[in-house]
């Protein structure tokens, strides 16, 4: 993309790109994705969103995986939706900037959306979980630490690729 | 059986065939009759120990569970047509029951990949007990980080094993903790183990509940065996063994869940045998068609085929689980190994050997699918058609044979045998299958070749039987499988004095006998008896018209077997004791082949 594009910002109240919104989420989205399955299989962390999310709908782990995938990408395409707003209100779409909100976003993933998950999500061990709790996930705890010690640096390292990169393609008119 | 006796200065290890086997088809774990799992890979057979202290040593990692002062067990079973073990001891006035297995059965579930429950249950009296556990990972026995909460949780980059208990019981990583268990209130423990992905825990009520559903799924397995199988508690137990050891994602089945438990205590032949041998596989294919389980021999030609895709024609001698190459075998540097038994092996250099007889294997194992009335797919006998264009082409080479041996390769009689049979088998298939008139030709003008090489150059007149190799007067137990095959009589001449000079010369005593003259393989040391061999020479009886010999033998051979029913390769012809790796597929293959050759032979 090119810097006029980037550049273009004309002071706050900007127009959506709504159709950078719709093509870059997804492709933002799907960088993320790629990250963190590496990660996995790299042995860097056991955070399997897919699978995390997709048990919020299913029980059994495979068709979880597929529907996991599918929640993955529209609550991509919904965090898209903040960055994009971000970026009208603010008159400009840099990678820096996109990178900033990538290290916001990360932070409110780790310390506040994932610990409050288990409240939320009925395949996860809670603490006040009783005798008719029969299976459950391990919940990520803080900063997601108990999926593995290295799993905030690939978080982080995950929306930073997913912040820069809609900062770099997305355009602000 | 003798207890288990711990301390550095007098660590005894218990024999290989005190082990019991518990599995879930992915991968396995060994129990010993102490209660301690002694070996465990994750997450799947060929995977890296977290309990390696068989052949690890101290350092490598355990989980015992049972009674606080070691005794020997009065009993061990397996639940009848299950694969869940019971260990049961006589504490004092009171009796403790360690029940140990694998749920099997976790797809479509929110469950664990592995998921390894342990109950302690004590009738009379209270009895007190004792749980270590202390998991290390792989060859360097890395310690985890552990976290405590609801359950302990234990953690090396992307594995992590979670064990919760219920009543709830204080345990540390490496630090024994007593307790004690009262009539009527068991203690449970649950094991699970996550690879690259969440754990999930399973609370322990759960668990068993689990255990009874899979032991349904036992049972409803075993129950289509059918019930005119002689011997059939043995046959059950074999191919509930097998079972076990088939890697269920792949089908792939492993030759045994162990790496380097020496065929001879003290000695260097250890091997790593956690892959999948074609060879050995398609005598487990003869066995689950003979019971009537062709979902097992199907999976295992599905397996081949799509592990053999990037080498075929070549024909492996091994594979990984997954169809890969097998990995170079390099020695696990300070493994004290079982019985000071070094080096301890992974990978195996075996891999790249040309093995003749692994085509004939396979070949018949296609045959007796189709044999029983199944179509083999288009795929399928493609490959099995270049397989014995590849055995046309090549039979007159030499090869390092069934036995692997690490020597300049030779003219095997065995594999020429062999190589005869993948001929005749494909000419049988091609009898309802398409194949080309040219190619029938030429298997057919190998064939008869072969034939006539192998009668001329593979037989001793002086001594009336067919040789280990040509121009060699040494035996090969292998070579009596000669009556199943057809290249000569059943009632020849020939063949009953290679079936009879093979079990006096090659006798180990009693229902023993030698794979070759021993120490004939170019390494030092000695080695045991090998039992397959045993039961190839019951199959040999009972196909040549003497039953009565083969069922005395096949009776004397599982009188041989542990308590509950395993066997591994080897065994000590002086004590009787079990030696290498353990328990052996290829074993209870051929135990179920032997015994259904009885049952052909009582009409």
């Amino acid at each position: 993309m090119s810097a006029g594009r980037r550049g273009a910002a004309s002071g706050g109240g900007d127009e959506m790109d709504w159709a950078g919104w719709a093509v870059f989420g997804l492709l933002a989205t799907g960088a993320l994705t790629m990250v963190m399955i590496a990660a996995q299989m790299a042995g860097l962390t056991r955070l399997d969103l897919p699978l995390v999310l997709g048990t919020l709908v299913t029980p059994d782990p495979d068709h979880a995986r597929v529907a996991g995938f599918f929640i993955h990408l529209a609550a991509g395409q919904i965090f898209a939706l903040g960055y994009a707003a971000t970026f009208a209100l603010l008159g400009q779409a840099t990678w820096w900037l996109g990178g900033l909100l990538g290290l916001l976003h990360v932070a409110v993933a780790l310390t506040i959306v994932l610990p409050l998950l288990p409240g939320v999500h009925p395949r996860m061990a809670s603490h006040r979980a009783g005798p008719s709790n029969r299976a459950a996930l391990e919940p990520p705890g803080l900063l997601a630490l108990n999926y593995g010690i290295q799993t905030p640096a690939v978080a982080v390292a995950a929306h930073l690729v997913y912040g820069v990169m809609l900062g770099l393609l997305f355009q602000v008119r | 059986m003798e207890a288990e006796q711990r301390g550095p200065e007098n660590a005894r290890q218990p024999d290989i065939g005190d082990y019991g086997l518990i599995g879930d088809t992915r991968t396995a774990a060994l129990v010993s009759g102490a209660g301690a799992i002694d070996w465990m890979c994750v997450p799947s057979f060929d995977g890296e120990p977290v309990f390696g202290r068989l052949v690890g040593g101290p350092e490598a990692g355990t989980y015992r569970l049972g009674p606080a002062v070691p005794t020997v067990p009065a009993q061990r079973r397996y639940r009848p047509e299950t694969a869940t073990l019971e260990t049961t001891w006589a504490v004092g006035e009171g009796t403790l029951v360690l029940t140990d297995a694998m749920v099997a059965e976790v797809r479509g579930q929110l469950l664990p990949t592995t998921l390894l429950v342990r109950r302690l249950t004590a009738v009379g009296q209270p009895v007190e007990a004792v749980v270590e556990f202390d998991p290390r990972l792989g060859e360097r026995h890395v310690r985890p980080r552990v976290r405590s909460g609801r359950s302990l949780v234990c953690e090396w980059g992307p594995l992590a094993l979670s064990l919760g208990s219920g009543p709830e019981l204080t345990i540390e990583t490496g630090i024994p903790s007593s307790f004690v268990v009262i009539p009527g209130q068991p203690v449970t423990l649950v094991l699970a183990v996550a690879y690259g992905e969440p754990l999930v825990q399973v609370e322990p009520d759960a668990a068993v509940e689990l255990l009874t559903a899979d032991e349904e799924l036992w049972r409803a397995w075993a129950a289509e065996i059918d019930g005119g199988t002689p011997y059939r508690d043995a046959v059950v137990r074999s191919l509930l063994t097998l079972r076990l050891l088939t890697y269920s994602p792949s089908g792939a089945p492993v030759a045994a869940p162990t790496t380097s438990l020496p065929e001879f205590p003290g000695g260097i032949r250890n091997w790593d045998y956690r892959y999948a041998w074609p060879r050995d596989a398609s005598i487990g294919v003869g066995a689950f068609l003979g019971v009537g389980k062709a979902g097992e021999a199907r999976s295992f030609l599905r397996w081949l085929l799509h592990a053999s895709r990037l080498e075929r024609p070549r024909l492996p001698a091994m594979l990984t689980l997954t169809g890969r190459h097998v990995p170079p075998e390099r020695t696990l540097t300070g493994w004290p190994g079982y019985a000071e038994s070094t080096p301890v092996r992974v990978g195996n250099g075996a891999a790249t050997q040309h093995q003749l007889d692994g085509y004939g294997w396979v070949l018949d194992g296609a045959w007796v699918l189709v044999e029983a009335g199944h179509k083999l797919y288009s795929e399928t006998w493609r490959a099995m058609r270049g397989f014995a264009d590849l055995v046309a082409r090549r039979w007159q080479e030499p090869d390092a044979g069934i036995w692997e041996i690490r020597d300049d390769a030779a003219h095997h009689v065995h594999s020429k045998m062999m190589g005869w049979l993948a001929l005749d088998r494909a000419l049988n298939i091609g009898r309802t299958h398409r194949v080309s008139q040219r190619q029938q030709q030429r298997w057919h003008a190998a064939r008869e070749a072969l034939a006539a090489e192998v009668r001329l150059k593979g037989f001793d007149p002086d001594g009336n039987t067919y040789t280990r190799s040509y121009g060699s007067s040494d035996l090969d137990a292998a070579v009596l499988i000669l009556p199943l095959l057809g290249i000569e009589e059943r009632d020849s001449e020939r063949t009953r004095g290679t079936v009879d000079a093979i079990r006096r010369k090659l006798s180990a005593g009693g229902p023993l006998l030698y794979r070759y003259p021993p120490g004939r393989d170019g390494l030092p040391g000695v080695e045991g008896a090998f039992l397959p061999c045993s039961f190839w020479l019951v199959q040999a009886l009972a196909e040549t018209g003497r039953r009565p010999e083969a069922a005395q033998l096949f009776e004397e051979m599982l009188g041989l077997a542990n308590a509950l029913g395993l066997f591994a390769e080897e065994m000590d012809p002086q004590t009787h004791a079990q030696l290498g790796n353990f328990p052996q597929a290829l074993t209870h293959a051929a135990l179920v082949q032997a015994a259904l050759a009885l049952r052909e032979s009582e009409g």
